[in-house]
């Protein structure tokens, strides 16, 4: 004889979906919008909310006997928590919020559990904890779509970061440019190094600016980095003009006993400018002057 | 005892007339390249004629500030070294590098000024 001690999730969840799916968006709805106000879309999160509800009707509906369901692999109840979470993890929020959407429901299903099931005890803590198990494992993957969507978009963004701070700038015939901003590491230094040398075979230049004004942090690993730069270029035929130096920076430097000593140095990129362009002969006057 | 940095235009002078502690010769060296950094200073002339003893801290000390106002991209000279300190420097295997030297300030001004007008930056402040 099939048990049927579940039933009552199954009534719940198809006769009383509407007011679960209710009670649970609004709670739901309530702390995203406390903690993120206007930057969800009602409509879209209660649509995504009944999906999700729906799924999880299904799942207990063809399911018979005491245990809980097991969330089969076919299923469309990951994917759908899935993309909840990383809808949200992309938005910014925080895992607590974003593991919330489920604890809610949780709360919501135990809340009208409690008070339908009038039958023994036993009854009751079966339902509970089929109820628990199904939407711990759901809270379990959302988790993990939440932490893989975040891993995403770091990934995208310091590669999207590698890509574009290093521009190598041709700022006269024969004189470029490398600002560097940012923190430098052995990939960063790797790739600015690769692309300024080519730059200066490109444009054969005579003198190369590095600009650190943007480099926050000047310890021997950056040092070293922006001193190899150097050596390389050097070894190309271009004289190297430094600018944007930060008293910490020269004194940091002067400590480590890394000797720039072939490098012009100035203060200002502006100073740098006038002092390259005299490097290769040129300078800049007022017009009529 | 805090030295006194001396703007002259784009040029800095500072003379230190006494022996520094530790934390003394310290100051000196921040006060100077935060200096140097703020003003954009082209020159730096520092005198040690009143200095009759030089010891190696004291010789690094100068050597590194010279270090650093380089970086800071200043010309620098250091004035007035008395025959005495020269010997004991030459003896301890530690000349003052890099910085040139100079009989006294006033030679020391005209050394800088003279590596001034070379440099591409001398004449921006011309409205160039």
């Amino acid at each position: 004889m099939p048990s049927n001690r579940l039933a009552p999730i199954r009534t719940l969840l198809s006769r009383d979906r509407e007011t679960v799916a209710e009670e649970w968006a609004s709670d739901v709805l309530r702390a995203w919008e406390r903690n993120y106000p206007n930057m969800i879309s009602q409509d879209e999160t209660r649509h995504q909310m009944g999906r999700l509800l729906a799924e999880i009707a299904t799942l207990f509906a063809d399911h018979d006997g005491d245990t809980p369901p097991k969330i089969p692999a076919d299923s469309p109840l990951p994917g759908l928590a899935g993309e909840i979470s990383a809808s949200r993890a992309k938005l910014g929020f925080r895992p607590t919020d974003t593991a919330h959407f489920v604890i809610a429901l949780k709360n919501v299903l135990t809340r009208h559990l409690v008070r339908m099931v009038e039958g023994s005890q036993l009854d009751l803590v079966v339902c509970l904890a089929a109820v628990d198990d199904v939407l711990d494992r759901l809270a379990l993957m959302t988790f993990d779509a939440y932490v893989e969507a975040r891993e995403r978009v770091i990934a995208q963004q310091s590669l999207s970061l590698v890509e574009l701070s290093s521009p190598v700038v041709r700022l006269w015939d024969q004189v470029i440019l490398l600002p560097l901003v940012g923190i430098i590491d052995t990939v960063r230094a790797r790739q600015f190094t690769e692309r300024l040398l080519e730059a200066i075979s490109r444009y054969e230049a005579l003198v190369t600016i590095i600009d650190v004004t943007g480099v926050p942090v000047f310890d021997t690993g950056v040092a070293k980095h922006i001193m190899k730069a150097i050596e390389a270029a050097q070894l190309l035929g271009t004289r190297i003009v430094m600018t944007g130096l930060s008293p910490e920076g020269a004194q940091t430097l002067t400590k480590l006993n890394v000797g720039f000593g072939e490098v012009t140095s100035r203060a200002s990129l502006r100073a740098g400018v006038a002092e390259a362009l005299r490097m290769i002969g040129r300078r800049i006057v007022a017009i009529g002057g | 005892m805090k030295i006194p940095i001396l703007r002259l235009g784009r040029v800095l002078l500072t003379s230190i007339q006494v022996d520094l502690s530790d934390a003394d010769a310290m100051q000196f060296q921040g006060d100077l390249v935060t200096k140097i950094s703020e003003i954009e200073a082209m020159g730096v002339a520092i005198d040690i004629t009143s200095l009759e003893v030089v010891d190696s801290y004291m010789a690094r000390v100068i050597n590194d500030t010279a270090t650093m106002a380089r970086l800071l991209g200043a010309e620098v000279v250091v004035c007035g070294i008395q025959p005495y300190v020269a010997m004991t420097l030459v003896e301890m295997g530690r000349g003052l590098i890099g910085a040139d030297c100079v009989f006294d300030l006033e030679q020391g001004l005209a050394r800088l000024n003279e590596r001034i007008r070379l440099r591409g930056d001398a004449r921006l402040d011309d409205g160039e």
